[in-house]
């Protein structure tokens, strides 16, 4: 394969409300592939995710659309800019929040934040960091004596000290408790509310599914699919589950079984999978109705998740000998 | 221009830093300073071959030792911190000129090295009546120059070496203290075997208390243009190791 590192991509070669576009990227070392070849977009102004399990590729792709890391074939455009041709200019514009990351031992909140800010030619004020990030009140707190939501939060006020039109989140939950990481979606939340672009990479599908706007899913250095959540569920074609408790006048075998609906009986709760999901929905209604069966307890309709689309991709990939 | 605004920025913000925490501030001052009233007071009154008074010779060598202390240790356990802390993979993600960095650390570090070497000079003169010749100024002002950017260069080169934040100052602090005893840095009669004394010779710790003494004792030597080479050639090795690690480093996140 021959590569294509374009040291300059002239500006309007790329749509304007695309934040990152990535073509037929590459990252080989020696004769092992990590990444090989793919593409996706990121839209200005969306949360877009990068989901996949460990050692998927992941960080590797968000490393070389930061700059960090030269890939060896395709094209990489970020902010109208290639990464590999020129990471310093990139690094004013863009804002990394980086796992197990410190803070010089010494230093206090407000003036931390306030030498990062120096760091880039149009910061954010000192005082609204502070504020969008709810450190105001611990400006002058030593940053030692902060605890690990403070922590986070400094994360986050630091990679925004330049006012960066995009944002990289690695694995931004791993390793939090459930009320670490719902803090952290609604920090990530506030971030899009500001305007900013921003590009998570993460192996939680519920993360995925809660923040973003559209997702690709990353399985062994291909991206298997990729769209908003809606599309990426609904284009595995999985079927929808109508789930409902077992009325005890169907399990006593006083009435028959609705017809031509497969009922699976697991405990107490039958399941039925279709394409179709309202007109097995009225099926069951109108049988339910026939019977006296009356109220469905627990009845509930799952359409397909992102959950259900990622393990239907990453099963097929696993049963898959050529990938 | 803004380059050098945010080298100053970083220099300041690194004595600051090194300011509080007094505990340590106050062990890089106090150690030296102790050693020299301690060692000067119980033997800088007997002489020394060449009918000269041991003080003159103990006070520039424990300031040779209090510099090395500020320049090599200090710069050295504090990169070697910062990097295992995570703090370089941070400053990595900013815009900010490596280089901006690493001159603000040093500036500070040269800051902190030269107000030891004043302090050092003035108990010296204030407690035992001992200063450098007027014409050993010139000799005292390079051999301090040349010293400090020696041992800058070592202790970021060492810094390169050290595997974690907790081992960072028990290493820098054990890479030179037998070599300053062997140097005769507190004894300047200590009885070692003479190719061990020789061996020590070709080391810059004690090159650079050799330039210092021979500003401090009186005349009648050649410009110690040796020991000027030796300290040159350490800090080129030195700041050669640290450039070759640090460029080597792993891209930003080693999993």
């Amino acid at each position: 394969m021959t590569s294509q590192l374009t040291a300059e991509i002239p500006a309007g070669d790329t749509a304007p409300d695309l934040a990152v576009h990535v073509r037929g990227l590459q990252m080989s070392y020696g004769d092992r592939s990590v990444l090989c070849g793919i593409d996706f977009e990121v839209r200005r102004g969306e949360v877009f995710c990068l989901l996949g399990p460990n050692g998927a590729g992941k960080t590797t792709t968000v490393e070389i659309l930061e700059g960090f890391r030269a890939r060896t074939g395709g094209t990489v455009t970020v902010l109208g800019l290639d990464p590999a041709a020129q990471p310093a200019r990139l690094r004013e514009r863009i804002g990394i929040v980086l796992q197990e990351c410190g803070f010089p031992r010494q230093a206090r909140v407000g003036e931390l934040i306030d030498l990062w800010r120096d760091y880039y030619p149009h910061p954010r004020p000192l005082g609204d960091l502070l504020d969008v990030t709810g450190l105001t009140a611990d400006r002058n707190s030593p940053v030692r004596r902060l605890s690990g939501g403070q922590r986070r939060r400094l994360d986050f006020a630091l990679a925004l000290a330049g006012d960066p039109d995009l944002v990289f989140l690695d694995e931004p939950t791993t390793g939090f408790d459930p009320e670490a990481r719902r803090r952290l979606w609604t920090s990530v939340e506030n971030l899009r509310d500001l305007g900013k672009t921003i590009v998570l990479t993460t192996h939680y599908l519920d993360e995925a599914e809660r923040l973003a706007d559209r997702v690709a899913i990353l399985l062994d250095g291909r991206i298997k699919i990729a769209g908003s959540t809606r599309e990426v569920a609904r284009l595995a074609a999985l079927p929808s589950r109508i789930s409902f408790r077992m009325p005890n006048v169907l399990l006593s075998g006083a009435i028959p079984a609705p017809e031509g609906i497969d009922l699976t009986v697991r405990g107490h709760t039958a399941t039925c999978q279709t394409r179709n999901t309202a007109v097995t929905l009225r099926a069951l209604l109108d049988w339910a109705a026939r019977y006296r069966v009356g109220d469905l307890d627990d009845l509930a309709v799952d359409t397909p998740s992102l959950e259900d689309a990622y393990l239907h991709h990453v099963e097929r990939s696993d049963g898959d000998p050529g990938l | 221009m803004k380059a050098v605004r945010l080298t100053v920025r970083q220099a300041v913000m690194e004595q600051r830093n090194f300011w509080r925490s007094p505990e340590y501030a106050l062990f890089t001052f106090a150690l030296p300073l102790f050693l020299l009233l301690l060692l000067g007071a119980a033997n800088g009154g007997s002489y020394l071959p060449g009918h000269i008074r041991q003080i003159k010779v103990l006070v520039p060598s424990i300031l040779a030792f209090g510099v090395i202390a500020a320049a090599y240790v200090n710069l050295g356990a504090k990169m070697a911190v910062l990097r295992h802390d995570g703090v370089l993979k941070r400053i990595r993600t900013t815009p900010l000129p490596a280089g901006a960095y690493l001159v603000g650390h040093i500036a500070s570090t040269v800051a902190t090295s030269l107000a030891i070497a004043g302090s050092m000079g003035v108990v010296g003169w204030l407690a035992f009546g001992t200063v450098p010749r007027l014409g050993g100024m010139f000799i005292l002002a390079s051999g301090l120059a040349l010293g400090i950017v020696c041992f800058a260069a070592l202790g970021l080169a060492v810094s390169s070496l050290i595997k974690s934040a907790e081992s960072a100052s028990p290493i820098t602090n054990a890479s030179y203290l037998p070599i300053a005893m062997i140097s005769g840095i507190f004894d300047p009669t200590i009885g070692i075997p003479h190719w061990l004394s020789g061996a020590a010779g070709a080391l810059p710790i004690k090159a650079l208390a050799q330039v210092l003494e021979d500003a401090y004792t009186p005349a009648a030597h050649a410009f110690p243009a040796v020991d000027l080479a030796i300290l040159l050639a350490w800090a080129v090795a030195g700041a050669a190791l640290a450039a070759w690690r640090f460029r080597r480093q792993p891209a930003l996140t080693a999993r």
